[in-house]
């Protein structure tokens, strides 16, 4: 171990140095959430600045099982944002329900740190515990209020259908391990290509080709793979939820990039019809089943499901040889962690108060009663619809023009996804309907935001709005898709 | 300084956006401040317009005033707005329309007249840059941004099933307008494989259209993406069998917001239509031009016929606009100068006039709280200025001539019988109908016995208040003006109507070539 590969993977080791020093500052100053929340906060902006620092010159490290290039910078401070808003927006679910803060915190750090590790990981074994490392504090997150029902039941779960995924993932591994005897990105790519070029692949390899896609499917929460979503997010604190909509999400579409794009590159032809056939039922089944809901956080967990769906629309159009995918991909994720997150801080605002819930009808007369949060969780829902000029209508306008440059099926990909984008206006708008156009049952209490909590909103707002519309934001995206293929 | 000198279109067009967020710092209980400063900026925004028309040169062919900014340069994405003379007419259109509508919403919005006043700003804004804008993408930008101020203007403000309405308004416009969208990007797409690779201009209208004069755009791309537009803007006009959300979305919405949905809403399809799904695939226009003209045809008829039987007055008139922008999408397909100048025209005059129709049942529907014709009688004798206007605009819906509903369709008439005797047979046909169904609904409601509805509400039913008069007098004034001088408009808009006719015949004379 050298020197210089110490300093490569500095972001990783600073933002474990944090989680940790939040349980330390807990145990130093117990019961006061105030310093370990500061500790957090500082820390990711200590995280961040090290990442933009260690990502001014790109580098390899460890003999190329880790890469420090423009893709994981840029994944690196999506998670860092996703890490840094999830804590803004907790402590006001939380603290009324006397759950901890700094664990919680140092929980989210901790898996976040797995997330970016996967971003850097060019070897199938540093990626396989990168993985784990990400979904294990998951596991904690959902469980986290654990004197409830709901929680608990989502909390196993997802931990049992995590668990299994994970195991099929990892025998995906172990096969493609075995067939080219290498477990660097670069060299199974290289090994593979030699293997595919005979044209058509052997049993084995097709048979790890299907493992992993499963696995990456199950984590991503693509359809059919879904089942353990909508309980693991309906059953878990609110603020957990939006983490777990966007964190292990985006994650597991970096897995799909150092894997399917990296690794399985040569692979294409196999795995291209099975990537478009699970976009296509992804959104389609996300949002029909999105449509029935009553609830909120419901909703949102379907809606996600939809999301999923679009962006792998991205991944297809890659596969259908557009580079363009990829970018698509990139900018998907970061509007629609901002959006997304953003309607979930909304839900976590109303259910401040315990025993508020999240159906539909707890949002009756919100724009009226507090008409700043009608009127961002108006905006968020707009974005997500995909309205311009909103980053959400970007960031499918992206992956559209990807898909129909690819051509051929994945054109009729694009009229899925836009035919889905239209129903999907049906359910967020019916949100809106009952915040603009319906009256409370009862007088409902105003909710009241700490002023943390507040800074997240404007935050993941004025994302939400200025994402598309600033160009330099393209040049980052194009720049981190290209670090795949430099 | 010269007026050229400043980038007037975009001042038009964000006025009121700038409106609107002033508005968001007003308290919500100063009624009476928003309400004027919502007219003062809708009114900035007119006199800007007819400063544009006054400094508007018809003879110069293309666009003028164009304003053009890189905007997303890796994709060729501008930010280019310009004006020719059919932007110009519908722009002012737009801008007239606006501050009558925030008038006359001055008394029968009490609640939450913030909220509605910037809604109905932020829609000004997006029809405006519709019209203006010269690059695709920005266009479908403004063409969704009118979306959502429309949908909480029906959803808040509106009738009884409101929200059924609005949400049946936003799914048809919504599946419509996102295929559209793929349509955008796989054209740009082909301008940009055609041009080396290189997305410079891809989003270009006065590029786009060049290439696709020259027959760039390949035979199965343009049937595509001809239908994808077309399927957007029918659903906006609304053209049979796509209407079926406008006599609900008409019915349901504040008296402002059918104005503005007759008024300029309509116009966006239609503009659509002529500006972009005709120029940029005009094979494929000519391919679906027989269709499209019967389906017009339908559309005239059936709006005419289902217009007799309705007992609700805005939903006659809602009937009565499907029948009348059926004129409108048949003088585009019908290929002919004369037709195409009748159809934009006709669009001036269905806004002018079909907005000032909606006006007036408003100002009894505030009095009655009811739009049943048959609880009305008698009206000419209990507010016999209200009955005079209402005949008045009636009289110019029908077709009188003098007035200007009469031009539009004669010149419609006059082009399609060019090219289609029987279509023009079947058309005029409609005029008869029209006829039937308007006035025998004015008979109904004007003339007859004083109903018992109507004695009941005593004191309640007064004559037209000066603010009313105020918003009706501009309307009325226009249809006299057009209806006499229609050289006015014809003007502005026979340049670009034959130049664009010009342009269709000659695409298709190059794609006979290749066929050959």
């Amino acid at each position: 171990m050298a020197w210089a590969d110490l300093t490569t993977i500095a972001p990783i080791a600073v933002a474990v140095l944090v989680a940790a020093a939040i349980l330390v500052v807990d145990i130093v100053l117990p019961g006061r959430r105030g310093p370990a929340i500061a500790t957090a906060l500082v820390g990711l902006a200590v995280v961040a600045l090290v990442i933009l620092a260690v990502g001014r010159t790109p580098a390899t490290a460890f003999g190329g099982a880790y890469s420090a290039d423009d893709l994981t910078t840029f994944l690196d401070i999506l998670f860092v944002c996703i890490a840094a808003l999830t804590i803004l927006f907790a402590p006001d679910y939380l603290e009324p329900r006397d759950l901890p803060v700094a664990e919680f915190a140092a929980v989210l750090v901790f898996a976040v740190t797995g997330a970016m590790l996967i971003a850097a990981a060019t070897d199938l074994v540093v990626l396989f515990v990168a993985l784990e490392l990400m979904v294990l504090p998951g596991y904690l997150l959902v469980a986290f209020a654990k004197r409830d029902a709901y929680a608990t039941e989502g909390a196993i779960k997802y931990f049992l259908l995590g668990s299994f995924s994970s195991a099929i993932f990892l025998f995906g591994l172990a096969f493609t391990w075995g067939l080219t005897g290498t477990t660097r990105i670069a060299e199974v790519a290289a090994q593979l290509s030699r293997l595919a070029s005979g044209g058509g692949i052997s049993a084995g390899l097709a048979m790890g080709l299907a493992l992993m896609t499963t696995g990456v499917a199950f984590k991503m929460a693509a359809v059919p793979f879904h089942y353990w979503t909508p309980d693991a997010y309906q059953g878990s604190p609110t603020p957990v939820t939006g983490y777990l909509s966007v964190g292990p999400k985006v994650g597991a579409f970096a897995i799909a990039l150092r894997l399917f794009v990296g690794a399985l590159d040569p692979l294409r032809a196999d795995w291209l019809p099975v990537v478009i056939v699970l976009a296509a039922i992804t959104m389609t089944l996300g949002n029909l089943v999105a449509i029935t809901q009553d609830n909120v956080k419901r909703m949102l967990a379907y809606s996600s499901i939809a999301h999923t769906g679009y962006i792998l629309v991205g991944l297809a159009a890659f596969g259908g040889g557009q580079q363009l995918g990829i970018q698509g991909l990139l900018f998907y994720a970061a509007a629609y962690t901002f959006m997304n997150l953003g309607a979930f801080a909304v839900v976590t605002a109303l259910q401040r108060r315990p025993g508020v819930t999240s159906q539909l009808t707890t949002f009756a007369g919100l724009g009226r009663r507090e008409p700043l949060l009608g009127v961002l969780m108006t905006l968020f829902l707009l974005s997500l619809t995909g309205i311009p000029p909103l980053a959400g209508f970007f960031a499918k306008a992206y992956v559209i023009l990807a898909a129909v440059q690819a051509g051929g099926w994945l054109t009729v990909l694009a009229v899925i996804a836009v035919l889905n984008a239209a129903a999907a206006a049906f359910y967020y708008l019916r949100v809106v309907v009952y915040m603009y156009m319906r009256e409370p049952a009862e007088e409902a209490l105003p909710s009241g935001q700490s002023g943390l909590f507040r800074i997240g909103l404007a935050v993941t707002a004025v994302v939400t709005v200025v994402l598309g519309l600033v160009p330099g934001v393209l040049t980052v995206v194009q720049q981190a898709a290209r670090a795949l293929h430099s | 300084m010269n007026v050229t000198d400043l980038p007037i279109l975009s001042l038009i067009t964000f006025v009121p956006l700038v409106g609107a967020i002033v508005l968001a710092f007003v308290p919500g209980d100063r009624k009476a401040a928003i309400r004027w400063t919502a007219l003062g900026f809708a009114l900035a925004s007119w006199v800007l317009s007819l400063l544009l028309l006054v400094g508007f040169a018809p003879a110069h062919p293309g666009f003028q005033y164009t304003e053009a900014l890189d905007w997303i340069p890796a994709f060729g994405i501008q930010y280019k707005l310009g004006v020719d003379g059919i932007s110009l007419v519908l722009v002012v259109l737009t801008t007239t329309l606006s501050w009558i509508s925030i008038l006359a919403s001055f008394a029968p919005i009490q609640e939450r007249v913030k909220e509605y006043m910037i809604s109905f700003l932020v829609l000004e804004v997006g029809m405006l840059g519709v019209f203006l804008a010269l690059d695709l993408f920005l266009f479908y930008i403004f063409w969704e941004i009118v979306l959502v101020p429309m949908y909480l203007i029906i959803g808040i403000w509106g009738g009884a099933n409101r929200i059924y309405a609005t949400i049946k308004f936003v799914l048809y416009t919504l599946v419509g307008s996102l295929l559209m969208l793929v349509a955008i990007l796989a054209s740009a797409f082909a301008f940009q494989v055609a041009h080396g690779g290189s997305w410079a201009g891809a989003f270009d209208y006065e590029q786009l259209a060049a290439f696709a004069a020259h027959g760039g755009f390949a035979t199965d791309l343009q049937l595509f993406a001809f239908l994808a537009f077309f399927l957007a803007f029918a659903i906006k006009v609304p053209m049979f069998p796509f209407h079926t959300w406008l006599p609900d979305a008409h019915t349901e919405a504040p008296t402002a917001g059918s104005v503005i949905l007759a008024g300029v809403l309509l116009k966006l399809g239609g503009y659509g239509l002529i500006r972009f799904a005709v120029p940029l695939f005009p094979s494929a226009a000519q391919t679906f031009g027989p269709a499209i003209v019967v389906l017009s045809l339908i559309a005239i008829i059936y709006g005419a016929i289902v217009s007799i039987v309705q007992p609700d007055l805005k939903r006659l008139i809602a009937y009565s606009s499907v029948s009348h922008m059926g004129f409108v999408t048949l003088g585009i397909f019908i290929f002919q100068p004369q037709a195409l100048q009748g159809a934009i025209l006709q669009m001036v005059n269905h806004g002018l006039i079909t907005g000032a129709l909606f006006l007036c049942v408003g100002v009894i529907y505030e009095r009655t709280h009811d739009r049943t014709i048959a609880k009305m009688g008698g009206l000419s004798a209990l507010t016999p200025v209200w009955a005079a206007t209402f005949g008045f605009f009636i009289l110019a819906s029908v077709g009188l001539p003098g007035l200007s509903g009469f031009v539009g369709e004669f010149l419609v008439f006059v082009g399609t019988f060019a090219a289609s005797p029987a279509a023009a047979v079947v058309a005029t046909f409609v005029m008869i109908l029209s006829a039937t169904y308007l006035l025998w609904m004015f008979q109904r409601v004007a003339f007859g016995e004083v109903s018992d509805f109507l004695h009941g509400l005593g004191h309640h039913l007064f004559d037209m208040r000066p603010i009313e008069v105020a918003t009706l007098v501009p309307l009325g004034t226009l249809v006299v003006v057009f209806g006499l001088f229609p050289g006015l408009i014809l003007d502005l808009i026979g340049g670009p109507a034959r130049a664009m006719m010009d342009g269709v015949h000659a695409a298709t004379a190059v794609n006979l070539l290749f066929w050959q």
